[in-house]
């Protein structure tokens, strides 16, 4: 064979390997399935990941359907099975049915998240970008990074879960995006995210979205606002203008564009 | 009579170039008596060797280092001899675990013993290995317990006369713990202690049902040995169930307390007990700190005990006898100690079905890493988890083999281990940081406050120099006698290990396992 033509079917294979699913489905997903798995969670994993597996005190959150070690369900038997090295996931001995109805249970808690989308998707998308969202988030290659990610936040967010954040966006607002400002000793202000922070120095994106380390030794004094950045558009959108938004939002799970 | 001196002289230089211990003495102090890293100098610490380990799990290894030769183990059982000058490995040793053990908390190991050129591991799938120090070859293998049934060795054995010491961790996994001893030569058990008690024995009365056929009991830490009283003693870990504490009514002994047992025999000399009904996992699995001092007036031996439950203890280890009890953190579980160091407990503040809020977390005030204490100073250092909690939770759940048995759960802003950013957390959650105390009143002397909390342990020296890491992936050098920072470097990634000091070809160094990665550092020349 032309060895060209073998070069250019070994670079095309890998890709065409990504475009069909080959992996293991879930054989148990009856809804018996899921409640010997809630069981099986309970006594097993929720001592690490939470009762209702949000997350504890040793392990991560497991109901937003996105997942750092697996990304579908075969990943999930593996690493329930295998564990994750370097970690405090352990193996675990149990048989093949009781891991899958594991898989079955925490694919449950992401579960259901398109239900409740009752609006106009592609009004929703007019209205994301008339309302100039993408001036803080990301989305698709546009946009800024000063916000959230938006690619993935219909696997992320249940469709309550972001009518709440754009009604309501400081009710809720977990510690990494708190609104971080400080004044150095030589009167200059700062503000931005706190990404990081030890005992001698913060790892911030200021306001311009540009990345910097601040040492604590330079500052006069320093703040955490608990409130969010986000406006919110109770008062700016009406209540079909915020199911169109939030359905748009609900298709947005991480498929390029 | 001055080749006698000249002779003891030669023995004691030796046994301070050298950490020969997972503890680096039987006192478990922590404390070296070199004295080239001074205060003064500190500043000139400069990286010395590094060495990379293969394994991704966590690196809680302590080294030995004999005569030149530094040894360690490397997640989760593999011995590595290494040129304690330079790094460069002599030989490695890996033992296979099946693929499926049974630790809780990771993969580890925390480190060996030696004697007569003959190492010591135990291992995940519960064995006990002796290995020879020079040649790196298996010399024997004894199995110690089944470990299917939830066990898993993990810490660093102790050699007592011709004898070799080693516990079982499996707290959460309904595993009934002890502590044996076994042959250095051969192999063969020579004593075992039980620290659930069967029926029959003294203690099982604090006991109710059949609770105590998976009560936990774990010893997963080093512990001491006086050869004076001929004592050893070990700190004991939680009960099991961890949470749902209504299925074994009574104080369930000997699960979160120090038992002292003949080292000869394995009885039990005394006990006490820190945590009755343990109903928060605050394993009494913290160094035993061995330390001969005026107390009161009169001269005591004493055993010094930061536990995991927020109180800082002193006890006769002649008599078991309590002296005294003070909070050293955050805590609300308890509004104090009666005359016998018994809790008194603050009713409601037990793990419920809908959770509830207690001071400290689950991981304690402190835990398994090293404390030490300084004679130089009359300090004693250790590193806090302050102002921090957890909510705990309890649920029914019946016993199964090998599975995962703590009967409720936990949630906590500060992670155990370095898994998140600090920015993920509010910082008001919790901190660390390291602080000295008066041994006779358990007051704060001082301390060195950290953003984040730390897993790092603490050894100290005569050049009155402490050295420690923390999570935030800093190693440091803090003046014993006031606390400032006399050196700092970072390195990373998270400290989860006790630090050690030795001499090599006439020059003290520091190691420290931080990440993945073995640090050895020295004074620039």
């Amino acid at each position: 064979m032309n060895h060209r033509w073998l070069a250019l079917l070994l670079c095309l294979a890998p890709l065409s390997a990504q475009h069909s699913d080959t992996s293991l489905k879930n054989p148990f997903q009856t809804p018996d399935d899921r409640a010997r798995g809630d069981a099986f969670f309970r006594s097993q994993c929720a001592s690490c990941h939470g009762v209702d597996g949000k997350g504890g005190a040793s392990g991560p959150n497991l109901s937003t359907g996105n997942f750092r070690h697996a990304s579908n369900d075969e990943g999930l038997f593996r690493v329930i099975t295998k564990g994750v090295a370097g970690t405090s996931m352990p193996g675990f001995s149990m048989n093949g049915r009781e891991i899958w109805q594991i898989v079955a249970f925490i694919r449950s808690l992401s579960a259901g998240r398109d239900s409740a989308v009752t609006g106009d998707a592609r009004a929703g998308e007019q209205l994301f970008r008339a309302n100039r969202c993408l001036n803080c988030h990301w989305l698709n290659g546009a946009g800024s990074s000063r916000g959230l990610d938006l690619g993935r936040i219909g696997q992320r967010l249940t469709p309550a879960e972001m009518r709440n954040a754009l009604v309501d966006p400081s009710a809720e607002v977990a510690p990494e995006y708190w609104i971080w400002q400080a004044t150095t000793k030589d009167g200059k202000s700062l503000r931005g995210s706190r990404l990081n922070e030890d005992t001698f120095s913060l790892q911030i994106m200021d306001d311009t979205g540009r990345l910097r380390s601040v040492a604590k030794a330079d500052l006069r004094q320093q703040s955490l606002d608990h409130r969010s950045p986000m406006p919110s558009f109770r008062d700016k959108l009406n209540d079909q203008q915020l199911n169109d938004i939030v359905s748009f939002l609900a298709t947005l799970k991480g498929d390029a564009k | 009579m001055k080749r006698v001196v000249f002779l003891i002289g030669i023995a004691l230089a030796a046994q301070d170039a050298n950490w020969t211990t997972y503890h680096g003495s039987y006192a478990s102090t922590h404390h070296s008596a070199l004295t080239q890293i001074t205060p003064a100098n500190a500043k000139n610490l400069e990286l010395k060797w590094t060495f990379q380990a293969q394994s991704l799990e966590k690196f809680e290894v302590t080294p030995l280092v004999i005569d030149g030769v530094m040894y360690i183990t490397e997640a989760p059982n593999t011995v590595v001899a290494l040129d304690a000058a330079t790094g460069r490995e002599f030989w490695i040793y890996e033992h296979k675990n099946p693929e499926v053990t049974y630790p809780c908390c990771g993969k580890i190991n925390r480190g060996l013993a030696i004697r007569e050129n003959t190492l010591f591991m135990g291992t995940l799938d519960g064995k006990l290995l002796a290995i020879d120090a020079i040649t790196g070859q298996l010399r024997w293998e004894t199995t110690v317990v089944d470990f299917k049934e939830g066990y898993a060795l993990t810490h660093a054995p102790l050699i007592i006369k011709d004898k070799v010491l080693m516990g079982t961790a499996g707290g959460e996994l309904g595993i009934r713990g002890f502590l044996a001893a076994y042959d250095a030569k051969t192999g063969k058990e020579v004593w075992r202690f039980k620290t659930i008690p069967e029926p029959g024995e003294p203690g099982h009365d604090t006991w109710q049902n059949d609770a105590w056929k998976h009560g936990g009991g774990p010893i997963w830490l080093t512990g001491s040995y006086d050869p004076v009283l001929n004592l050893t003693y070990w700190g004991v870990g939680n009960a099991g169930p961890d949470w749902n504490a209504k299925v074994r009514p009574g104080d369930n002994l000997y699960t979160s307390s120090v038992i002292a047992l003949d080292a000869d025999t394995g009885k039990l000399k005394w006990h006490f007990q820190f945590t009755p009904h343990d109903e928060w996992d605050w394993d009494a699995v913290q160094t035993p700190v061995l330390v001969d001092r005026q107390w009161r007036g009169r001269p005591r031996k004493l055993m010094l005990w930061a536990n995991r439950n927020g109180f800082f203890y002193l006890i006769d280890r002649a008599t078991g006898e309590f002296l005294q009890g003070t909070p050293f953190v955050k805590l609300d579980w308890a509004k104090g100690l009666d005359d016998k160091g018994r809790p008194v407990r603050v009713p409601g503040k037990v793990p419920s079905p809908q959770g509830t809020v207690i001071y400290p977390g689950v991981q304690g005030g402190t835990n398994w890493f090293a404390p030490s204490y300084s004679p130089k100073t009359d300090l004693f250092y250790l590193n806090v988890w302050d102002d921090y909690s957890s909510i705990y939770f309890a649920w029914d759940q019946e016993y199964e083999r090998g599975k995962w048995y703590a009967g409720g759960g936990i949630k906590a802003d500060v992670q155990s281990t370095r898994r998140d950013r600090l920015a993920r957390r509010d910082p008001k959650s919790g901190y660390g940081a390291v602080r000295a105390l008066n041994p006779s009143t358990g007051a704060k002397v001082w301390e060195y406050k950290m953003t984040d909390v730390s897993e790092g342990g603490i050894v100290t020296t005569a050049g009155n120099v402490l050295f420690s890491g923390n999570r935030e992936g800093h190693f440091f050098a803090l003046d014993a006698a006031n606390g400032s920072l006399l050196w700092n470097v970072y390195l990373g990634g998270q400290t989860a290990a006790s630090p050690m000091t030795f001499l090599v070809n006439g020059k003290q160094r520091v190691t420290i396992a931080v990440g993945h990665t073995l640090y050895t550092f020295g004074l620039r020349e």
